[in-house]
This record gives C-alpha cells, structure tokens and sequence, in this order.
C-alpha cells in the first residue's frame, strides 16, 4: 500500500498553464478567426459569419443545455424573436426606423424576456417534458410568424437591417460577428469558472447534494436562461442582417437540432467544446454540396455515436489530462492537525435538537416520536439496524422531508423544510452514496461546497469584475486547505470519477468543511474504507469535533462508533431503542439483541 | 360542421391515445420516454402507403408487414439507443439517443420516400360517407388495443411479468424474470401499437415525414396531461385532444389552432406538473 | 489539355432522370476554344413543397444549355450550369445564391424559380452586381432602382391575377369569391395582392386565409367558404398536393363551384394526386396563349416545332406543364443572345437586356425597357381547361375569349 507523496499545499491554480487552458477557446477564435481574411475566399468569410453568429447563440445555450443540463430543443424560436425584432425596428413601416445597434440592444432585451418565458417550466418539470415545451414555443413563435401579417409580413417576410459603415461590406461585417462572439465566449467562460457555472454542473449531475450546499436552484436557473436567451435574441438580429431578408421558413426545425447538436457533440460543462462542435457543424455541409439535403441526417447520426461512444463529446476527447494514470492502491492520509485554519472555534455553543419527530411514508413508519440532541463540540452517534430510519432523520434534519409531527430546532428556533436554506444555518452533511459532479474534478467538486460565501453578482462573474476575482482566489486558497485537511491535495486536479470509493467519502467532507460547518452530518462516511482509513476518518472526525463542529454519525461500523462518539442513540424501527454513553449502550440487552449481538 | 368536428376529432384522437399508450409502454418497461414513439407511428402510414399503394400489395399483407416493420424498429430502439443508455450514471442520456434516432429516421424518410404529404390507399373498398372508414378504424384499433393490453396484463404471466419489471426491476430479477427479453418484447409491442396508430391514421394525416415530430408531440399530450403510465388517461386526454383540436380548426383557423394547443399543454403543465390524472412523483433522496 | 467542363455537383435527388442525363451530356464535351466558359449560376427548387415549377423548368433548362453548347456554345465558350437545388427554402436559396456569385463569380443567374427564395436572394444578388433573370411573379421582385440587374421574363402577380379575377367575375359572374392561398411567400403575396383586386371590380370576398401547404384535412377551410356563401374557390399555390385536396375536398362535399387560379392546378402533378378524374372538371388555371390549343386545336407553329424538339429528346411532359419547359427553354437562350451579342461583363449583359424587344421566345415574347423590367405582355395570359391536358398544353376555358 502506497502513500501518496506528500506535496505542500499546491498554489492557487490561477496563473500559468491554468489560464492558458481557460482562454483556449477565446485564442482559437481569435487567431483562427482574425488570419481568416487573409484566405481571400469571401464565400469562406459568409461561411464564418454564419459560424460567428451561431456561436454567439450557442454560447449562451451551452450554459443552459451544457453546464445546466436542461433538454432546451426548441431554441430557435429565441433566434426568431430576434431576428423579427431587428428587423421590424430597422424597416420603419410598423414603427419609426431605429439604429440598428438600438434594434440589436432591444432585441436582446426581448430575447432575455422570452428567454426567461420559455425556462419557466424547467423549474417545475422533468426532462422530457420540458423538452416538449421548448418545441411547443418554438412551433408557436413560428405560427404567430406566420399569422400576424402586419408586423412581420407573413408568408411575405421582413428585410433584415443593415449595419452602418465600417460593417456594412462582408468582411465588415465578419469582423463585427467575429468580435461579438468573442465577447460572448469570454463572458461565458468567466460564469464556466464561476461560482454559477460549478453550481449550474452541480444542478445537473448532483441536485440533491446542489441544494444541500445552499444552490437555490430556481433564482439559478432563471438568471441563465434570461442570459441565454439575451445572447439569442442578439444573434437573431445578426442572423437577419446576414440573410438580408427573413421569412419564417427560414427557421426551422433542423437549425434548433444544430444549436443543440453542437453543443452536446462538443461536450457538456465546456467552452471550447461547443465552439469546435459550431465551427464542425456549420462548416460541414459545405465540404460537400450533396452534404447539404443529407445534413440533419449527418447531425444526428453524430449525436448517436458521441451519446453512445464518447459522451463527453469533443472536450473529453481533448481532455488528455485525465487520461494519464494514476498511482494505483492509493490510501488516503487526512491531516486532522490543519482543521484549525478551516474552522474557526465557534465561542457560542449550538444546540440542534429533534422534538417528538414523526415522519410516515404510506403506511410505513419511519420514524416514532424521536428525540434527540445534538451539542457543539460533541460527536453523537445513530446507529440501528437497516430500515430503522436513520438516513430518513438525516433527510428531515437537512430539510428533504418535512416531519408529520414534530419539529428541528437549531438554538431554538424551528427549521423549514427547505434543503438549501441548510446551508446559512452552517448545517453540512455527506451522503449514504457519494453525490459528486463526476465529470468535474475533486477541487472542482469541494469549491462547489463554498458557494454560499461568495457576494459577487452574475453580472460582476460575467464580466470578471474584481469582487468577483477576489471570491475566487479566497475560494481557491479554502478548497485548497480543506483538501490538504483530509488528505486529498495530490488529486485535486483529477476528475472525480475516477477516483476509488474511499476518497469520495473524503472528497464530501472536505465540500462539508467549506462551510464551516456548525453542525455536521455524516451518512455512512466509513463504508468501503480500509481499516487504516476508517482509523483515520475517526481522527478527522474527533479533530472537526474539537473544533467546536457537532456532528451527527450515521454507521455501522461499530468499532468507529464506540471508538470516537460521545453519546450514542440506537433506533430500531423508526423509535429509540436506547440513547446514553458508549459504554452504556454496549451493555444495554436490547441493543445487544437487536443490533449488536453478542 | 358538427358532425365533422366530433368525427374528425375523435378519429385523431384515437390517433393521439394511441401514440400515449406507446410511450407508456415503452416507459413501463424502461423508465425512459423515447422520442421514436411518433416517428414509428409516421412510419405505419408511410409503410401502408408504400407497400399497399406503391407496390401493389393486398391491404391485408401491406398492414401485416407495417406493423411488423413498427415491431422491428421498436426493438431497434430499444437495442440501440434506450439498453445501452440504461447502464451508464447518466439518465438524462436517453433523451439524446432517442431523439438521434428518431431524427435519424425521419430525414431518411424525407429523403427516401418524399418531402411532401403522399396519398394513403383506401383500405376497404366502401366509398367514403359520414361514419367513413377513416374515422371508425383509429377508433376500433384504440380500443382493441385498450382491451389487449389489459387482457395481456391482467390476465397472463407475460402481461404479468411486464408488470414486474416496470414496477420493481431489482425484485423482479431476483426472481429471475429475464429482464432484456421482456423489455425487447415490451418495446417490439410499443411499436406495434405505434404502427398501428400511423396506419389506421393514415388516410387522415396523409403518408408524410413531418407527421413525425407531429405525433410525437400530440400523442406526448395525453401523456403529460392524463399521467404518466395511465393508459385510460392516455386514451381520455388523446380523445379530448383530438376535439379541442378540430374545434380550434374548424371554427378558428389552422395556425391559431395549434397555438392553442401548444399553449393550454404548456400552461396546464406549469399548473399541475404530474398531470391532470397522475400521482406525485416520489422523494429523490 | 484543359480541363473539361466541370460536371455539375448538386443534383437534384427528385428530378426527372432524362433531365439529369440530357444536362450530363450536354456539359461534358471537351472544350473547342481555349477560352473561359460562361458560367451561369441556376437556383431552381428540386426538391421540397415547391419543386413543381424546378423540375419542370429544368427540363426546358437543361435542353436549351445542351443545345447551345453542341452548337459550339456562346462564340466558341461553352456553358457550363451551375445549379443548386434550393429546396424550396429561402434560406438554402441566400446561402446558394451567395456560393454562387462571390465563390463561382458567375457571369449571370437564372433564378430563383419561385418568389419566396427570390424575395430573399434578390437583394443579394444585387447587393454583388451580377445580372439575375427570373421568372417569379410577385410584383415586388423587380425594381429598376432596387434591384438595377433583375430582370423578369414570366408575368407579374398584377397580370396573372387581371386575367383570373376578370374571368371570374365577369365572364363566370361569381360575385362571392374564397381566396386561398399557402404559408410560402408566394402564396401570401399573391393573396395580399389579389384580394384588394377583387374587391376593386366589384366582387366581394366572403373568404381569405393562408394555410400550410402541408395540412393534410382542408375540410374545415371549405366548410368555411361553404358556410361563407362562396361561389368561386381562387387557390394560390404551387404545391400540388395542396392544391389535389382542395379538389379532392370539393368533390367529398359534393360541393358544385369552380376553381379558378394557379397554373398548377392543371400540372400532370396534380392531377396524379386526384382521387377520381372526374375531380378535375371545373378547374380553370392561368395558362398562356403560346401554350395553349386554339379553336381550332392547334398549338402556335413555334410551340408546335418545339414540341416536337422535346419529344426527340426523350423529354417527359405528362407530369409537368409545357409552359415550365417552355419557360426554362426560352430563359437560357435569353442569356445566350446577350452575351454573344454585347459580352459577358455585367454591363454588357443587362445594357443588351434593357434594349430587348419582342424576343420571340416558345413560351412568351419579350420586351424589356430601361424603366420596365417585366417582360411579359399581359395580353398573352388566358385561362384553360385543366381536364384537357394533353402533351402539357389545354385547350381555353369555356367563355374565356380574352
């Protein structure tokens, strides 16, 4: 059994290659971009155009689709609205002829408004459903198209703007595209590094343990998808300016299959990914004419293979970081002696304390009148044999299920049933089965726990504003301290799914030691460790205690539990069989028959 | 006009109700909606149209063969896009696969058959008339298939044993019940009642690939609305789908019709998330 | 040796087989004189809801390029076409458009064939100088300001809807007219325009709506027109499927009342979509008098020698309309004389066009002036028969002498 090398604890990954990767897409576009001209081809320079102004869309999608997770099919009808916004404000029959910079400006303005519309049912409904929704408003933007004849012509159709000297010549025009997609991937790639963007992957792959750091996911979503689709409605008037007329044939289905394709072929929860996914897909049809009528076949046949073979899309295949081996039989080795940099000692003492807590699912009582305490300072064990109803106490404590009688009261005052308002209250906990962003790395996964700290605004992230700078850096040097406190520093840059059972277990209680936490609770954390791991987990736990931290400790291990708890209570079907000191407990009869044996 | 509202309506609706159905029993056995649901039941009318008017063949043998193509790419579906989606962490996963293929299927039949609605053959040779052959036949197949299924799973061990698997997969495999079979054959019935839909539909809708994303959105109607793995709230939502629809059209007009489709789903959706009929789902913790 | 004429790339998935193969043959013959050839850029729908006036239009396209270019081509430079199958999508249509003037730099562009794609290309085309010739009818297509280089060789929305509307009013004394016409540009502008036409010479119009070209149950429409009192059904569309199950539905309603509109009521297209032959009684479209049988049952001598051109061509007509071939024949050769007279710079070209006077082509005879770049004459615009299709021409309405 190796151990890892011990590394000082590594410096914020700001500087030098870090940011290197993060610009990546910005340098790809800029140098592939700008040296376009110098090609000549000006078809080549209509063709980049359309790639500029569809990434412009896709940017913004991506945070919705990629990092959000959400099934948002039907995004051209954001690329209609805008374009029919600029285009009726810059022909003056229906209104008084405005700038086309000014139609551009409301046309985002309309697109973040309906952007927001269309997001709506994401809040309350599941996948699939949602992605009918999207295709029901996309059909439906195209039939009011169609239907009112006075504003957008009908069947007929609208001239596009035309934008004024230097952008009025084709390669003025490139350029203009070429500098707004620019501007749209930096602002996106500032929220991918962000507090919004980590918490958006959060959504998607781990809500649970999202809403339990604090991630309210609703004000989330709804902020990025009005982004969204404010991006969207911006494209949509370039889009018209490039078609220079638009019918309402002119936007289809197949077009929101590309939006959506590319950003799925270049892989979720990355930037350069999606670009490279918008630079293939649009240029693909001209490689070949006959290419063209097959081309949504194309798209979609890619779609199946990457789903199929390379989920992660293009990004995963350029991920080449994470495919160099790792040490193999690693142990983790927490330093219990750095908690005292990551959690103050609190000098008011908490109480969290379960009243008479009834909790039914059906006919099944899962949990009896239960009472219990839980003190600063203290490690309290709950131990019971398998259905007694202790991860269920764990899920009302953290506010998933909400008590049929009964309450939580932390210092007296009665908790809602809200998870992520858990988080203010510096209540943390782990989960019975580890609940991380795999495809995120384990720092990645632990900065996730930080969220609620951060003050910087959407806005100020977006446009990496120095309130927002300052947050990260502080958030890096925390993830940092609390990985080394549980022995993970060396993988901290390693994606999270590959690393063993054991760490995971590690990894959640460094997200949990983000938030400082008063109160602890720990689900099972010793399931599937060694015995040297679970000696040192013990440790961990005994050190955060002493810190002034109460936690609560879900486990079967009994030796754990005796070891390091400073009361126990023992449940069997959802009632306490038995509460007292360790010592106590391990005599008590019916403990011995129901749980322990002999 | 009355009377043609109540005919048509009912007759799409069946339509509709019977797309529904195929969605829940693809989801019964997988837990996962597949957008192949309304591009199979396209293919029933494109299948009718070309083996029965294109190629000669007896009414009979051409709907045989249809609904065995329906059955064939129902367990294509399953075998390529819904089994290997199920093993991996991802559930969200399905909803791509499915939609690739579906997409798949619906480009190469623009291609291949035409991009413009094709007439369907009429299948008996009675000459249309008020309580017309079009309208009576999705009728008669919805509610065939209604008792079929009910029969299958209430009254046999492999209705039965489809039952199972949908309700608890580990428990049912304790048991032994052989899992990949039974989904194969749950997701071949899926698309033969998806073929089925789009034949009996087909002199209404015309064999043509655009009734692809059509049925799969008015046949997911009665799904949303009626709850999810309801088969009785499938055919009651398709059928009041189906009237509402051609009440829209006959006495408003075409586009404002499918607005209003489109809206009442979206707004009926946002107030009762599970739908009109369905349970809450359960806690995900 | 120089390379030959490059073969054309796009072509058409649906598309008459003679046509491809005439156009393949005609295009590859090795080059006679070491010289540039004529590139002309052709933006036809072959394929989607509006194919039915590219694939016919190509067929006359494709004999008239293929001709030329055995008869030594355009002073010793062959043509070569340059086509791309717009997929009746104004969108594929700009993209096209704009592959073809600022890529291939074309000396010329023939298209698009139908008004909604040309809506959109034309600004573009005109926008990069080259010289367009099309042959769509809604009147904004042509503007001597606007559009300097756009020349139109068919009829205007304004010339086709006089000749319908008059026989429908006044020769068939159908005072309550339908008006219905599909979602595409054309469909929408042709109705747009019509309507305050009709109501101008004193009919009323108790129905107007535009429909999707693709919705398979137009019974409500007619019930609609029906309940209206309509005594005229004036549909507006070139898709023959929509146009077939407005037939169709008239006969399911056993409702008596013509139909009088578009030319493509009368294409071999449709009427393979007609439930029953007898559904074609009574169905009036816009035709032209070079293509149409006299009293006497003869064509005009020109069309009759054409007729028999295409027929030794192996050409089928019984699916399309002669006029479409007739039109795509006589568009080319339009070209040709411009350039082989003036020169194939953009100038040249559209100063030799601006001067044309009575072209004698098959399908019309042209004229074209510095200020007035429609080139039909209203005159040659009558209404036929649909059910006396015979070889792609009809015989006139009953009443009509016009």
């Amino acid at each position: 059994m190796r151990d890892f090398p011990r590394a000082p604890i590594p410096f914020a990954r700001t500087g030098g290659l870090a940011r290197l990767e993060g610009s990546l897409p910005l340098l790809v576009l800029l140098v592939g971009g700008g040296s376009l001209p110098l090609i000549g081809d000006s078809y080549l320079g209509v063709i980049a155009t359309r790639a500029c102004i569809y990434w412009v869309l896709i940017a913004g999608l991506n945070l919705v689709v990629g990092f959000a997770g959400q099934i948002a099919i039907g995004w051209v009808a954001l690329l209609t609205l805008g374009a029919y916004v600029t285009s009726v404000l810059t022909a003056g029959s229906v209104v008084p002829e405005q700038s086309p910079y000014l139609a551009l400006a409301i046309a985002a303005l309309f697109g973040a408004l309906f952007g927001g519309v269309v997001g709506l049912p994401a809040l309350r409904l599941r996948t699939f459903y949602f992605a009918m929704t999207t295709l029901g408003f996309a059909t439906i933007l195209t039939q009011v198209a169609l239907a009112w004849k006075t504003v957008t012509g009908g069947g007929v159709g609208v001239p596009g703007p035309v934008f004024p000297w230097p952008f009025s010549s084709p390669w003025g025009f490139y350029y203009f595209c070429l500098g707004l997609a620019l501007f749209a991937t930096w602002m996106t790639a500032n929220i991918a590094a962000s507090r919004f963007g980590r918490s958006l992957v959060a959504i998607r792959d781990a809500e649970v343990a999202a809403e339990a750091v604090g991630i309210a996911k609703p004000r989330l979503l709804m902020t990025v998808f009005l982004f969204s689709g404010a991006l969207a409605g911006v494209a949509g008037g370039l889009f018209a300016s490039l078609q220079s007329y638009i019918t309402p044939d002119a936007f289809t289905f197949d077009l929101s299959v590309l939006f959506f394709i590319a950003i799925l072929i270049g892989g979720r929860g990355s930037i350069l990914g999606p670009l490279l996914g918008t630079i293939i897909l649009t240029a693909l049809p001209e490689f070949a004419a006959p290419l063209v009528a097959w081309s949504t076949f194309l798209y979609a046949a890619l779609l199946l293979v990457i789903v199929l073979v390379v989920p992660g899309g293009i990004a995963d295949m350029l991920d080449f970081r994470n495919r160099r081996p790792l040490v193999q039989h690693r142990q983790v080795r927490p330093q219990p002696e750095l908690i005292a940099r990551v959690i103050d000692r609190d000098a008011p003492s908490n109480l969290l304390a379960l009243e008479g807590l009834s909790l039914s699912f059906g006919g099944v009582r899962a949990i009896d009148n239960l009472d219990l305490e839980i003190r600063s300072g203290e490690v309290h064990g709950l131990i019971g044999p398998n259905g007694s109803g202790k991860t269920t106490t764990l899920n009302v404590i953290s506010g998933y299920y909400a008590p049929q009688q009964g309450q939580v009261l932390l210092n007296g005052k009665r908790l809602q049933r809200a998870p992520h308002t858990r988080a203010k209250h510096r209540i943390a906990r782990t989960f019975q089965t580890p609940r991380l962003v795999g495809a995120a790395s384990v720092r990645d996964n632990v900065m996730i726990g930080g969220t609620t700290d951060g003050r910087a605004s959407f806005v100020e992230s977006l446009l990496s504003l120095p309130r927002h700078r300052r947050e990260e850096a502080r958030l890096l040097a925390a993830t940092a301290t609390a990985l080394a406190t549980v022995g993970l520093d060396p993988l901290a840059s390693v994606r999270s799914d590959r690393l063993q059972h054991g760490e995971l277990r590690f990894v959640e209680i460094a997200r949990a030691l983000m938030l400082r936490p008063r109160f602890l609770l720990l689900d099972e954390p010793a399931a599937g460790l060694s015995g040297e791991e679970i000696k040192r987990m013990g440790a961990l736990i005994v050190a955060i205690s002493r810190q002034g931290t109460g936690v609560l400790l879900v486990e079967h291990h009994a030796d754990l539990i005796f070891d390091i708890c400073d009361r126990v209570t023992v449940l069997n079907l959802g009632r306490v069989l038995a509460s007292g000191r360790p010592e106590e407990i391990r005599a008590h009869r019916e403990v011995i028959s129901a749980y322990l044996g002999a | 006009m009355l009377l043609s509202i109540v005919s048509y309506g009912l007759a799409l609706g069946a339509v509709y109700a019977l797309i529904g159905i195929t969605y829940n029993v693809m989801f019964a056995a997988s837990r996962v909606f597949s957008f192949t649901a309304g591009t199979v039941g396209m293919l029933g009318g494109v299948f009718g149209a070309l083996f029965i008017a294109r190629l000669g063949m007896p009414v009979a043998a051409g709907f045989l063969l249809s609904l065995a193509a329906g059955a064939l790419l129902g367990v294509i579906t399953e075998v390529l896009t819904v089994r290997p989606v199920l093993k991996s962490l991802d559930q969200h996963l399905y909803v791509l696969s499915t939609l690739a293929f579906a997409l798949m299927i619906q480009q190469l039949t623009a291609i291949l058959w035409s991009t413009e609605p094709q007439p369907f053959p009429r299948l008996l040779p009675i000459s249309p008339g008020v309580f017309d052959q079009q309208f009576w036949m999705p009728l008669l197949a919805c509610a065939t298939t209604i008792l079929g299924l009910e029969l299958l799973y209430r009254h046999t061990l492999v209705g039965r044993a489809f039952l199972a698997i949908a309700e608890d997969n580990y428990s049912a495999r304790a048991l032994g019940l052989p899992e990949k079979g039974l989904r194969i054959a749950s997701y071949a019935l899926a698309g033969v009642i998806a073929a089925l839909a789009g034949f009996t539909g087909g002199e209404m809708m015309l064999a043509y690939f655009g009734n692809g994303p059509l049925l799969n959105f008015y046949g997911f109607v009665p799904v949303a609305l009626g709850g999810m793995g309801s088969s009785r709230g499938a055919v009651a939502g398709g059928l009041a789908l189906g009237l509402f629809q051609q009440a829209a059209n006959f006495l408003v007009g075409g586009i404002f019709a499918s607005v209003a489709v489109f809206a009442v789903f979206i707004i009926v959706l946002l107030v009762r998330p599970e739908g009109l009929a369905g349970a809450a789902t359960a806690r995900r913790v | 040796m120089r390379k030959s004429v490059r073969i054309n790339r796009r072509q058409a998935l649906v598309g008459s087989a003679a046509s491809a193969a005439a156009l393949a043959a005609g295009v590859c013959r090795p080059a006679i004189a070491a010289s540039e050839p004529i590139r002309i850029g052709y933006l036809p729908a072959l394929t989607g809801p509006s194919s039915s006036t590219g694939i016919g239009i190509n067929r006359g396209t494709a004999l008239a390029v293929e001709e030329i270019n055995k008869a030594g081509g355009i002073n010793g430079r062959q043509i070569e076409l340059i086509v791309r199958d717009t997929q009746s999508d104004p969108t594929k249509a700009v993209n096209a458009a704009t592959e073809l003037t600022r890529r291939h730099k074309v000396h010329v562009i023939w298209g698009p064939l139908n008004s909604g794609e040309a809506l959109a290309a034309t600004p573009l085309i005109a926008r990069d100088g080259v010289p367009q010739m099309h042959p769509c009818w809604v009147d904004a297509l042509t503007d001597v300001k606007k559009y300097p280089l756009a020349f139109r060789n068919a009829p205007t929305n304004q010339q086709i809807g006089g000749a319908a509307n008059h026989y429908v009013v006044d020769i068939l004394k159908a005072n309550k007219v339908a008006v219905i016409s599909d979602t595409t540009g054309y469909g929408t502008a042709s109705l747009d325009a019509y309507v305050p036409m009709l109501k101008k010479i004193g009919a009323s119009v108790v129905y107007q709506g535009s429909v999707e070209s693709n919705n398979p149950d137009l019974k409500p429409e007619l019930l609609r027109m029906q309940a209206a009192g309509a005594e005229a059904i004036m549909p507006w569309s070139v898709n023959a499927g929509f146009l077939s199950r407005i037939i169709n539905t008239r006969a399911d309603l056993a409702w008596d009342v013509p139909i009088v509109g578009q030319t493509t009521l009368g294409s071999g297209q449709t009427r393979a979509l007609l439930r029953k032959q007898e559904y074609w009684e009574k169905v009036y479209p816009n035709n032209f008098r070079n293509c149409s049988y006299n009293a006497a049952g003869e064509l005009p001598p020109r069309t009759v020698e054409f007729v028999e051109r295409i027929r030794k061509a192996g050409i089928e007509m019984a699916d399309t309309l002669l006029w479409w071939i007739a039109l795509g024949y006589d568009g080319p050769r339009l070209m040709a004389d411009a350039i082989r007279a003036a020169g194939s710079a953009p100038e040249e070209i559209t100063g030799y066009w601006n001067k044309v006077s009575e072209w004698p082509g098959v399908y019309g005879t042209i004229t074209w002036t510095p200020e007035l770049h429609d080139g039909f004459q209203a005159n040659e615009i009558v209404m036929c028969q649909a059910n006396s299709l015979k070889e792609g021409a009809f015989t006139l309405a009953p009443g009509y002498i016009g």
